[in-house]
This record gives C-alpha cells, structure tokens and sequence, in this order.
C-alpha cells in the first residue's frame, strides 16, 4: 500500500537511531558512518528550508500550471463543470505518483505540496457535485476522510493523518446529530467516547511493529483525539454549538458536568503524562490549562485584563521557578535538562526571532501625540508553545 | 527489540565491544524524562504576561494615584533582575558565553522589557529627555546593545536590532514590514536601505573581527529582508523612472554577494532567501518585458513562463542541495 520502498524506511529508522546514539557519543563517528554504509537510505530528502522553499515553487508551477490548462480550456465552457476540477485533481495524483516513485521523494516539499493540492482538488469535486443538497455535512466529511486515509496510508503523511483524524471525528458528529432525535443533547458523550476510543486505538496501532510505518502518523492522530476529547466536554465549545445548532441560548443543561470537564481534564491529562512519561500529553495539558483559563474568562469577568495577565504571569513564572528547583537534581526521573539531542531548528535561533516579533513595538509617531506610550505589547504568546 | 537490533549490529561488526556495552548501559539506566522546553516556554509566556499586563496597568491607571506604585513595582523588577544577572555574571568573553544557569537569560528578559516600560512611561509623564525624541530611542536602544553583548543575549539582539529600527524612524520584524507597508514615500524607503546595509556590514564585520561570531545570524537575517524589501520597494516606486533600472542593479549585487557568503557559510537558508526574493524580481522584469511588447497570445505565455521557471527553480534548488552536501 505504501508507496515507499519499505527496506529504505526501516534503515531511515535505523539511522536516525544511531544518530541519536553518535549524537550523545554512544558510538564513534566510524562505526556511524560504517552502519550508515551498510544500511542505504535512497531516499530524496532535503533540509527543512530547501523543503519549503521547493513546496512554494510546487505550488506556484501548478496554480500557473492549471491556469494554463483552463485558459486553453476555456472556449469548450468546460471550467465550470467539475468534471474539469476531477480532471486537475487527477492530473495532480498522477504526477504526485510518478514523481514519488521515480525521483525517490520523501518529504522533499514537492511531494508534501502536491499531496495537499491534490487532495483540495478531490473535495473540491465532491463540493462542485453535491452542491447544497441534504446530509452535505455527512457527505464532504465523509469525502474528506476517504481521501486523507488514503493519503496517508499510500505516503505517511502526517498532515493528511491530521486531517483524517478531524474527518472521521466530524463525521461521526455529523451522523449522530441528524440521525438521532436527540442527538444534539447527548453529541457531547458521544463524541468523548469516539474521541477517547481514537486515541486508544492510534495508540495500540502506534505500538504494533507492523504498523510502524505509520508511527508518527498515529502520535498526530492521537495529539486530535486528545484534544478532541477535552474539546467534547468543554464548556464554550457545547455552549456555542448548541446555540448554533439548535438556536438555544443560555446555559446548557448540566452545566455544572461540563465545568468540571473543563476544569479538571487538563490536570488529568498534566498528571498522566507525569506518570507515564509522556512529552505529547503535557504539551496538550498545558495548553488546555490556558484553554480552560480563557473559557471561564469568557463567562465570568472577575478580574480587569491587565490585573488577571499581572497575576497569571506572577505565577508561571514561580512555577516555573519552582520546578527548575525542584528539579535541579532529576526526581522521579524527571529533569530540566536539556535533552541531548541536537535540534536542527536551533541553529536558526528560533526563540530570538520570536522574542523580537513579540516584544517590538510598532514604530509610534512622538510620544506626546496621543495618550498612549509604548508598554510592552503581548500579541500571540500563546502561539509559541512548544509543538 | 532495540536490544536485538543493536546486537544485530555487532553481529555485523559494524559496532564496537566498547560501544555495545556503553549502549547497553545507557538502555539499563532508567531513561530520564526531560521537561526542558516545557519549562522554558512556562518562563517564556510567564515573562509575556507579566510585563504586558505591568504595561496595561499602568496604562489604564496613569491618572490616578496608584500608578506610582505600580511603577516602583516595574522599577523593582527591573532593578532586581540586573542584580540577579550582574550577581551570576560571567566574564566577558569574545567568544559564545554560556549562561550560568536555564533561567538567567529570561531574567536577563524580564529586566530588559521592564527597563523598556519604565523608561516608555518616564519619557511620556516627565518628559525625561525633554522633546528630544531620538534621544528616547537612542539610550534604550545603547541600553539593550550593551545588555546583549554583555550577558550574550540573543534575543535582547534582536530587541536592539528593532530599537535601532525605531531610532531610525522604521520598523523591522517582518510581521511589521508586511503590515505597515508604507513604502510610497522614497525617504523610508532610503532610510530601509541605509539600515539594511549597516545591519549586513555588521554581520560581516562580526564574522571578520571574530566578535560574538553567534550574532551573525540575527544581524543577517534583518538586514537580508529589509535591504530586499526596500529594494523591491524603491524598484516599484521608481516603476517609470530610470532610477528603476539601479534598484534592479541593486537586487543584482545584493543576490550575488549573499549567495557567495551563504554559499561559503554553507547556510541554505540564506540561499533560499536569495533565491525567492531573486524570482520575485526576475519574474516581475519578465511581466514587464511581456507587457511591453504586448500582443494577444501574453497571458498564455506568461502561464508558461511560470510554469517552467517555478520548475526551473526546483531544480535549481535541488542543484544546489546536492552541491551544498557533497562539500
């Protein structure tokens, strides 16, 4: 199923292993180069930035690309069927295809790009054929799904493992609220139970050797299922549906459930990965904190911003603080160190650029023009968690 | 199975007794969990938070009394992290200085930000450097400079490099380049270009002069997107004039040095920067060659020069990907 040679997969593993290994000096740069010899990888895999900038220039040769074939097209009125998009979209794969297979692309951002273009261009098709029709909902969820799972078995890809993901979540919704009579009311368990029953089974599949090729596209898809499950019981989330959907407005119905959900299934997750050890549960616990924080926020105004920002701020850092001392010799296998390893994205120095895109004012006409003076301005903090 | 594997290996002879035996005792050892990037983002949005809201505190309460209390606080903060910081100082050195511990550089921050409020508001309340606004710039911006090569702050760096902007009457970030791009006005776009090319002539000096070699990189990475932007800018400004034709020169010049120094330093980032920002100007030269000559068949022979020269360029890339490795 997969397109890759799968011998070159296993020694990719392989030797990203032993790098690991030379990295924090387990085994001699001549041992590594030895076992990098044995083990070929023909992949075609360039740096990060080279992948990018080959995935603009994919995208700029087929957006052009296409223009041209609907400028040559355009005399037989045949653009505005989607009989011409399913032609593109399959343009689009077979070139995919052919690439892949005969330049040995892996990850090289033409295969990346080509990949999400032309999965917009099958759902596009279905969008351009189902049009407004009933269970449009189900339909395009339903589209999307098929598509992204096919993506994703036939190239690893972790982006179209995402979109899977939210697919069959959204579509599990989608059927439950037209089919069932009171399938709005009781959505929320539902989807817990849905969501929950994803991450347990990414997880077993995650863990399963047969599956490996897909082990990274099944941590993305648990990082959903996660999220999912927190999302299902969330306050905000089934207070604005519900409004939405059913024009209710107000409290929802055993509220005080949902409150409790909101509240307490961050720290759940905080304390599971503690135990277990899990980097990707933390992050997501973490970062639904602050999801929980916001939601209370937006119903109950207790505090002014800037006293509630004063006041937050205080305490991460002396938690912060606190942890770092803790911790200053490991406890319970737990450290602040530095993992040994060297990431690639430090050599550009990523926290500086982002401290000076946060803390850098808009150049301000004088001082005495207005009543405002430059403090410190806090646009998207929040964005520069860790993931 | 990972033990399995690594004998496998030694089957093979392809690694050592030694090296077998030091895997095999770090698989034994209880594997530390590292919480390192967790905390350090917790410092980093702790910081965010904290000055921001110092800041709009004070903001919405200038008028009453209790600002002045809330200004000692910032004060406070301020002073106790450079205590912190010069108390944990290391010597100065030309070379990278490794900080004494994970939270002296976001103390170092936290000092820095607070410093910067409470100058803002001693500035707007009290006039302190009187209507002499390029002095309100300039002593910050002296202030963070000297703050980040002393305590080798990369990100104060980058604070600095963006006071320097704010001295010179533009902004740096590139979220603000894109936003507030006012280019019609042939003085900013001067004024870009004279900041552009000082923020590449210190790049190369701290390469030259082997002085904070580390600092390169935010001083390149600045200056290479201000200078093409400008550029590009002063290009399209000067559309119909002949000057048009110098900013073209200019792209030329700039592309071939920094392509030859991103080459030397092996950077492929730079590279890329070159690359697409070449294309920009290349491709809007070939629009208006097309346009020029004008005739019916124009539209589809731009689609075609698109085409093959977004495919021309992956090539290129990839060319020089392999290049780039092979040394």
């Amino acid at each position: 199923m997969i397109i890759y040679n799968q011998t070159w997969l296993a020694n990719l593993r392989l030797q990203d292993q032993v790098k690991d290994d030379l990295d924090s000096g387990l085994i001699s740069p001549e041992e590594f180069k030895a076992i990098t010899q044995k083990y070929l990888v023909g992949f075609y895999t360039p740096g990060i930035f080279a992948r990018v900038g080959m995935a603009i220039l994919t995208l700029i040769a087929v957006l052009f690309g296409d223009g041209l074939l609907a400028f040559m097209a355009a005399s037989a009125n045949i653009i505005e069927s989607w009989g011409f998009v399913l032609f593109l979209a399959m343009l689009s794969y077979f070139v995919l295809e052919t690439l892949t297979k005969q330049n040995n692309y892996f990850r090289a951002g033409v295969d990346d790009m080509l990949t999400l273009i032309a999965g917009c261009q099958i759902v596009a098709v279905f969008v351009m054929m189902i049009g407004n029709a009933d269970g449009f909902n189900i339909a395009i969820s339903f589209v999307v799904l098929v598509t992204s799972l096919w993506l994703t078995i036939r190239f690893s890809d972790r982006l179209m493992s995402a979109i899977a993901s939210c697919a069959v979540l959204a579509f599990i919704f989608f059927v439950w609220i037209q089919l069932i009579p009171a399938g709005l009311a009781t959505a929320p368990f539902i989807m817990m139970t849905a969501s929950g029953c994803l991450y347990w089974l990414a997880g077993r599949y995650a863990g399963d050797a047969r599956y490996i090729n897909y082990r990274d596209c099944l941590y993305i898809t648990q990082a959903i299922a996660l999220l999912a499950l927190y999302a299902a019981g969330n306050y905000f989330v089934i207070q604005t549906l519900s409004a939405d959907m059913a024009g209710r407005e107000g409290p929802v119905p055993f509220g005080r459930v949902f409150w409790i959900w909101t509240f307490v299934v961050p720290f759940v997750y905080i304390g599971i990965s503690v135990r277990k050890k899990d980097a990707m549960l933390l992050r997501i616990g973490l970062l639904l904190i602050a999801a929980a924080v916001a939601t209370f926020r937006n119903y109950y105004h207790v505090l002014p911003t800037e006293i509630a920002l004063t006041i937050a701020g205080s305490a991460m850092l002396l938690v912060a603080f606190a942890i770092m001392r803790y911790l200053k010799v490991p406890k319970h296998g737990i450290t602040t160190a530095d993992p040994d390893k060297i990431n690639s994205l430090d050599r550009l120095r990523v926290e500086s650029l982002i401290v000076a895109e946060t803390f850098s004012h808009a150049p301000d006409a004088p001082t005495d023009d207005g009543t405002k003076f430059g403090g410190g301005s806090f646009g998207g903090g929040g964005s520069s968690a860790n993931f | 199975m990972t033990d399995e594997l690594y004998q496998n290996l030694h089957v093979e002879c392809l690694i050592s007794d030694a090296s077998l035996a030091r895997i095999q005792a770090k698989a034994n050892k209880p594997r530390l969990f590292s919480v390192h990037w967790e905390v350090k983002t917790l410092l980093y949005i702790g910081i965010l938070a904290l000055t921001g809201g110092l800041g709009l505190l004070v903001y919405e309460h200038i008028d009453t009394i209790g600002h002045q209390a809330i200004l000692l606080f910032i004060a406070l903060i301020c002073v106790g992290s450079f205590a912190y910081g010069y108390k944990k100082r290391k010597p100065f050195s030309a070379e990278l200085v490794k900080a004494p511990n994970p939270a002296f550089d976001y103390v170092i921050l936290l000092g820095s930000i607070s410093m910067l409020t409470f100058l803002g508001y001693l500035q707007y309340q009290y006039n302190f450097f009187g209507t002499n606004y390029g002095l309100a710039t300039f002593i910050p911006m002296l202030a963070l400079f000297f703050i980040a090569y002393r305590f080798d702050h990369l990100g104060i760096l980058s604070m600095a490099i963006a006071n320097l902007a704010l001295w010179m009457g533009v902004s740096v970030t590139p979220k603000k380049l894109l936003l507030n791009a006012d280019f019609d006005n042939l003085t900013i776009i001067y004024t870009y270009l004279v900041l552009g090319c000082s923020l590449l002539a210190l790049s190369i000096a701290t390469q030259r002069y082997n002085f904070k070699k580390h600092f390169k990189f935010s001083y390149q990475h600045y200056g290479i997107h201000v200078c093409y932007v400008a550029l590009l800018a002063g290009y399209f400004h000067n559309y119909d004039s002949w000057l048009a034709f110098a900013f073209v020169l200019g792209v030329g010049v700039l592309s071939v040095i920094m392509y030859l120094d991103a080459f030397r330093h092996r950077s492929f980032y730079f590279i890329l920067i070159v690359l697409l920002y070449s294309y920009v100007m290349i491709s809007s030269l070939m629009v208006r060659l097309t346009f020029s000559v004008g005739d019916g068949a124009l539209i589809f022979f731009l689609l075609m020069y698109f085409v093959g020269s977004a495919i021309g360029f992956i090539f290129l890339l990839m060319d020089i990907n392999k290049k780039l490795k092979a040394e």
